[in-house]
């Protein structure tokens, strides 16, 4: 297990340096010099020739590209990311701070998620092609298929503007985290609890279900064990659902001023904020490739053959 | 079972709403007793770094915190941190007498030492600041006394006054907060002498500005201004609703996401009133005169595409109402732009004829143009991020197409639009001028300058005798002459039709109907909080 363990690791390196040279290089195809990015950024008001040489030769910008990457990627493993064109601050001190306030939202989100998604496809797969069924279904396909900033603005209006129970943005207390947790919630559970329902269902009629009925175990303890295995095909489904919230909560965090990633990455990419998006970009891929190898190994570790596949 | 489970559902979700709804609620919406002495307003930026002596920090923000020598007002310049001033005959020499009682935040005294070290700091980075022509021309630097302070210039320059009463850079921090003996490298704190002290800053969620007690103007009414950061425009709107925010203003962006309608509604629930300041700035779309080899060369076309511009219905449609007709590069009511200028008001036949006659022929049944074989065809840049400027731009791509002009639209980011500007790669693109207290000194001296209107000037047959003109309003010292070179320079740029306005932009402001004390100040970045009053 430990060499497998040993080797998924080793396989993301190259996946992991590929991704930071395409986002360089991304970045650095863009028609816009960033010299002027820089000094827009900062809004100085008249930009001179004599300016931009001096801001050039500060940045390292005179350099040729391959060493200006590789003295990026260098610098990124040791944690620092530059100084953000903007504010002048460092890349970590604010992508930090972002990064967690995104992954209070994305960790509540994701516990109910899973929670609502295990609920109702379970009770949806127990009463397959019911009414119970076919409501689930119905009103979750209505929800996710609604865009989630107006889901959002209507909640927003009827929760916090007419009843006045929750505040309409910002991260000020717990209160603030149910609209966007409900929001992000109804988007993704609506989807996970399908898997759920149809990994249930294709379990129930599995011989083992068969024969425990016979055998006269009781409905109870048929279920969790259908439930058991169940949960085995949804937990790399799971384990991907925290990188995929946390790269899409730009628009939540948006509507609800979320100081968070989401809000971070369309600031910096508005006024062209280089350092932070390749920042984001990189600091996103690594979460993705690492949740990507820890549920392939916890896949790995539930079903011995997988390993030998490697 | 199913009805357990369901049940146990719905108890799991009414009990996650309950015990959010107990967490403690340090944000929430002000009582309306406090709420008299205290103003939440929304911006869509953060303040940021509020280095004075930098251009990252938001205007609004540091125009509470730090204050300037003097002071701009509608009557000319007045006296601020200074109580009085000379110059000198020669214009050279400015001294200035300073205020007594004034402290900054931190308890440091504020005096001549203090603005000598502040305008040292300023100086010293010197390249950011060039746009500021008195940062060229500050040839030496004395504090006489404790509260006399005398500033020598290389030559008379003079706006001077007018550029030390702008809200950054030539404005005063403790120097007990710089950093490496200045300001280029940042500061350790944010201490000003002005009517508001920064006590709180969550980056990104918002600042807390107290009244400053021992202000030498007296403590501001409103004891408590906070900053909001609410990125989206329909966000800010419903947390007005609320009253989680209850004051609202067009910074730089900021209430400019927000729906003309949507303020109106406000408005009509008589819990609101809303302020417009009079014209701030001009919105234009500038010309590229220098640029041979197209049809924009040439002064008729830039005068047909004037007289083809509806601007009322841009007004009265696309901006509701909220921006008015602009016919002059400046409103009247900005310094020394009071001239007598030909009015080109809409009129579509008035273009067709200006074209006959300057060879622009339409074929039969042609759609578009010709001369000597080339179409009339022109490229307008605009900013993809401003939606009024692309329907602006349709809008008036549709009326030129009835005098045979074909306009072709792209949209771009702002900065490549400025690097188009700075280098020339334009035929006609949005822009606006730099606002009141700037202008009309900024924008003529941008005129000049290769990274503004260089471009947009060169190509015109007078443009030799503009520049020298440019040059002497600068040094010029005596009102009368200095009106006559501005009137001289207005008319050249107007006949030659470089720049053609088209709407005037102000402040407007959304703010609780007991408020009172709201007036603006010479610019459109930021407002007078400390005369605000609640009753």
């Amino acid at each position: 297990m430990s060499s497998y363990i040993l080797k998924r690791i080793l396989m993301s390196i190259p996946l992991l340096i590929t991704i930071s040279f395409i986002t360089f290089v991304f970045i650095n195809l863009s028609p816009i010099d960033p010299v002027e990015v820089v000094l827009h950024a900062q809004g100085v008001p008249n930009i001179t020739a004599e300016l931009i040489a001096e801001t050039k030769a500060m940045l390292g910008m005179n350099q040729p590209f391959m060493l200006r990457y590789l003295n990026w990627l260098v610098a990124c493993l040791q944690f620092d990311f530059g100084h953000s064109y903007v504010t002048g601050k460092p890349v970590w001190s604010l992508l930090g701070p972002a990064f967690l306030n995104t992954l209070k939202l994305t960790s509540v989100s994701v516990i109910a998620i899973i929670a609502l998604s295990v609920v109702l496809g379970v009770i949806s797969a127990w009463r397959e092609g019911k009414m119970m069924d076919k409501s689930i279904r119905g009103v979750s396909f209505f929800l996710t298929s609604m865009p989630s900033y107006w889901l959002a603005a209507l909640m927003v209006w009827f929760l916090s503007v007419k009843l006045d129970l929750l505040p309409t943005s910002g991260m000020d207390s717990l209160k603030s985290y149910v609209l966007p947790v409900v929001v992000i919630t109804i988007s993704f559970a609506g989807v996970y609890f399908r898997i759920v329902r149809s990994s249930m269902i294709s379990n129930m009629n599995e011989d083992y279900v068969l024969y425990g009925r016979a055998c006269g175990l009781p409905e109870r303890k048929i279920t969790l064990h259908i439930l058991r295995n169940s949960l085995q095909v949804a937990i790399s489904v799971f384990g991907m659902a925290i990188p995929i919230i946390l790269g899409s909560t730009v628009v939540v965090e948006n509507i609800f001023a979320w100081p968070g990633l989401g809000t971070l990455s369309v600031k910096s990419i508005l006024s062209r904020d280089f350092p932070i998006i390749q920042a984001y970009v990189l600091v996103l891929a690594v979460t993705f490739v690492l949740f990507n190898t820890v549920s392939d190994i916890l896949n790995a570790a539930m079903n011995p053959k997988l390993r030998k596949d490697l | 079972m199913t009805r357990k489970t369901i049940g146990l559902l719905m108890a799991l979700m009414v009990s996650i709403v309950l015990l959010a709804a107990c967490g403690n609620d340090k944000a929430e919406t002000t009582s309306p007793a406090d709420q008299r002495k205290e103003l939440v307003y929304a911006t869509s930026k953060d303040i940021n770094d509020m280095n004075p002596h930098l251009y990252t920090g938001s205007l609004p923000a540091q125009g509470m915190v730090y204050e300037s020598l003097v002071e701009n007002t509608e009557d000319g310049i007045k006296p601020l941190l200074a109580e009085s001033w000379k110059v000198s005959d020669d214009g050279k020499i400015y001294t200035f007498h300073l205020r007594k009682d004034v402290k900054f935040h931190d308890g440091e005294p504020f005096n001549a030492e203090a603005v000598k070290k502040n305008i040292e700091a300023v100086q010293s980075n010197a390249s950011k600041h060039t746009w500021i022509k008195l940062s060229t021309k500050i040839a030496s630097l004395q504090a006489i006394d404790e509260y006399t302070f005398e500033l020598v210039l290389s030559e008379p320059y003079y706006p001077t006054l007018l550029e030390l009463s702008m809200t950054r850079p030539y404005v005063f921090i403790s120097p007990k907060d710089f950093m490496n003996g200045g300001t280029k490298d940042g500061v350790n704190g944010y201490d000003g002498t002005g009517p508001y002290k920064l006590t709180e800053h969550k980056s990104d969620q918002y600042a807390v500005f107290e009244a400053n007690e021992n202000y030498w103007g007296g403590a501001p009414k409103v004891s408590k201004v906070t900053a909001k950061v609410l990125p989206a425009g329909e966000t800010t709107l419903l947390a007005l609703q609320k009253g989680e925010v209850d004051f609202i203003f067009t910074d730089d962006r900021g209430a400019d996401s927000i729906d003309v309608e949507a303020m109106n509604k406000l408005v009509e629930t008589g819990e609101y009133q809303l302020v417009r300041s009079k014209a701030m700035n001009t919105k234009m779309i500038v010309a590229n005169s220098s640029q041979a080899d197209s049809p924009i060369h040439k002064t008729a076309v830039r005068e047909a595409i004037w007289y083809s511009i509806d601007r009322e219905t841009i007004s009265k449609q696309i901006f509701n109402g909220t921006e008015t007709e602009a016919d002059t590069l400046f409103s009247s009511n900005v310094n020394y732009a009071n001239v007598a200028l030909k009015k080109r008001g809409y009129d579509l036949e008035k273009a067709k004829e200006i074209l006959e006659e300057a060879g622009w022929k339409l074929e039969k049944g042609g759609e578009v143009r010709i001369k000597d074989g080339s179409k009339l065809m022109i490229k307008l840049y605009y900013d993809v991020n401003s939606s009024s400027q692309k329907t602006q731009a349709e809008f008036i791509q549709s009326t030129v197409k009835k005098i045979g002009i074909e306009l072709k639209l792209v949209g771009e980011e702002s900065s490549s639009i400025a690097n188009r500007r700075s280098t020339g790669d334009y035929e006609l693109l949005f822009n606006q001028t730099w606002g009141l207290a700037y202008d009309p000194q900024s924008t003529i001296a941008a005129f000049t300058s290769e990274s503004a209107y260089l471009h947009t000037t060169k190509g015109i047959a007078k443009a030799n005798e503009l520049y020298e003109k440019i040059n002497q309003v600068m040094v010029t010292m005596e009102e009368a002459g200095r009106k006559s070179l501005y009137a001289d320079i207005l008319t050249i740029v107007h006949d030659e039709a470089v720049f053609i306005p088209i709407t005037n932009g102000n402040v407007t402001v959304v703010a609780p109907e007991n408020l009172h004390g709201i007036s603006f100040k010479q610019t459109q970045y930021e407002l007078p909080f400390e005369r605000l009053y609640f009753e």
